[in-house]
């Protein structure tokens, strides 16, 4: 199958590792259940236009990691996890998300006060539009 | 630790005036590599020393391990290569072409060969020198891919072919690949190649090697940055080129960002270079 998976261009993180985190997020926001045959490094490769090289370096640390699991000569597919990992990921996802934010601002040269100030703004006009999701899930 | 199927040492090849190397080189199992370079960089040359078609004048060549001499030719079996012109087969047609490089080859897939005849609709009663040249291309490939052989090395397949048959190709060679341990090396103009299937580019100038890169070694260090304010024309560590006065490109973004960074100098994105344009700043003299 094929994975909504997108390499940034800006991103300063390493490819595997952006490879790594979005197969976790799509494994913890159960978009991925247990049991999925994910695509082979090969496939996966021309999908993204990567080396096989840099895939394979994703999935060994998935792998490692207890996210995934390969069973020689029927493929690549993804792992029972415990609800706790699952929370670890989606914690760590948000927190990333936020920090990345916080970034953009101070490349802006906001101050920690102004920030705090957008923070508060968007929480409220979310919280007035009913706009926030709270079924756990991620988008 | 993957094994190195060809091995080439100081390998030096003349022709008239040009001169090809000296030049190391291995390649290894699993991988598929791209071989680019602008016209007359010796990419043609380089592969049909590997095939014995040509003879070195210095240094040796290594496939799975054995040197290999004219003597002893059991190692052709194991490589399928697809040249750019076949030559001498204008009066045969497909099914004569076939019925001669099967009996060749232990290893021939057939159904593979039919599955690529009927995929590309290739006329197999036609004499070859009554098809087009993209036609000819497919037949070729068919024929050279369903040798089934360890190593394949392709010299421009996708030349002539159009942008459909460009399309099913990327997918027919990483199946391919996937049918075990196998070696590509492709030379190829064409950026999806390079894009999709490489997994290490060979970048050739002039006869001589520039170097063999794992491709997000390239990626991951040649960047562009959209400056903040203008920037004065003064020398940036890492910097190559200005595409006007507030776009910079390096070929070291970590040496180019912390210099930046000491002189406060602020960007508002910075993102990697194609492929392409990498390959083109080394070609042009720019990077290397």
């Amino acid at each position: 199958m094929e994975l909504p998976i997108r390499l940034s261009k800006e991103s300063r993180e390493p490819i595997y590792h952006q490879i790594e985190e979005q197969i976790k997020a799509l494994i913890a926001g159960g978009q991925l259940p247990a049991g999925t045959s994910l695509p082979s490094i090969r496939v996966l490769s021309k999908e993204l236009e990567i080396s096989v090289i840099t895939t394979r370096r994703a999935y060994q640390n998935l792998e490692y990691q207890g996210f995934i699991r390969t069973t020689q000569g029927k493929g690549t597919f993804v792992a029972e996890i415990e609800a706790s990992k699952k929370e670890e990921v989606t914690v760590s996802a948000v927190y990333h998300a936020i920090e990345k934010a916080v970034e953009t601002a101070l490349r802006h040269d906001y101050t920690l006060e102004q920030i705090e100030v957008v923070f508060q703004e968007i929480i409220a006009s979310l919280e007035k539009k009913g706009g926030h999701n709270n079924d756990g899930k991620m988008d | 630790m993957m094994e190195k199927w060809i091995e080439i040492n100081r390998l030096k090849k003349n022709v008239d005036d040009f001169q090809l190397g000296p030049m190391d080189l291995s390649f290894e199992a699993g991988t598929i590599t791209a071989i680019v370079g602008n016209n007359g960089a010796g990419k043609s040359t380089l592969l049909k020393v590997l095939m014995r078609l040509a003879v070195q004048d210095e240094g040796e060549i290594k496939l799975f391990g054995q040197l290999i001499d004219s003597e002893a030719e059991g190692w052709k079996k194991r490589i399928a290569y697809l040249p750019q012109t076949l030559l001498g087969c204008d009066s045969f047609n497909g099914n004569q072409l076939r019925e001669l490089v099967s009996k060749w080859y232990p290893t021939w897939d057939q159904p593979l060969f039919e599955r690529l005849v009927k995929m590309y609709q290739i006329p197999l009663t036609k004499k070859y020198g009554k098809l087009s040249q993209g036609v000819q291309q497919k037949l070729n490939l068919a024929l050279t891919l369903a040798r089934d052989a360890d190593i394949l090395i392709l010299d421009e397949p996708t030349a002539h072919m159009d942008i459909p048959s460009k399309q099913m190709l990327l997918d027919v060679i990483v199946e391919w690949m996937e049918r075990g341990d196998k070696l590509i090396i492709i030379s190829s103009h064409q950026a999806e190649d390079i894009r999709k299937l490489a997994d290490y580019v060979v970048v050739m100038k002039e006869g001589q090697l520039l170097g063999k890169f794992e491709k997000e070694e390239l990626t991951g260090q040649f960047k562009q940055y959209w400056m903040d304010e203008f920037i004065p024309n003064e020398p940036i560590p890492g910097v190559i080129d200005r595409k006007n006065e507030r776009i910079l490109v390096s070929k070291c973004a970590e040496e180019t960002e912390s210099y930046l960074a000491s002189k406060q100098l602020k960007w508002l994105r910075a993102e990697t270079l194609e492929i392409e344009e990498i390959i083109t700043y080394m070609l042009i003299g720019k990077a290397s």
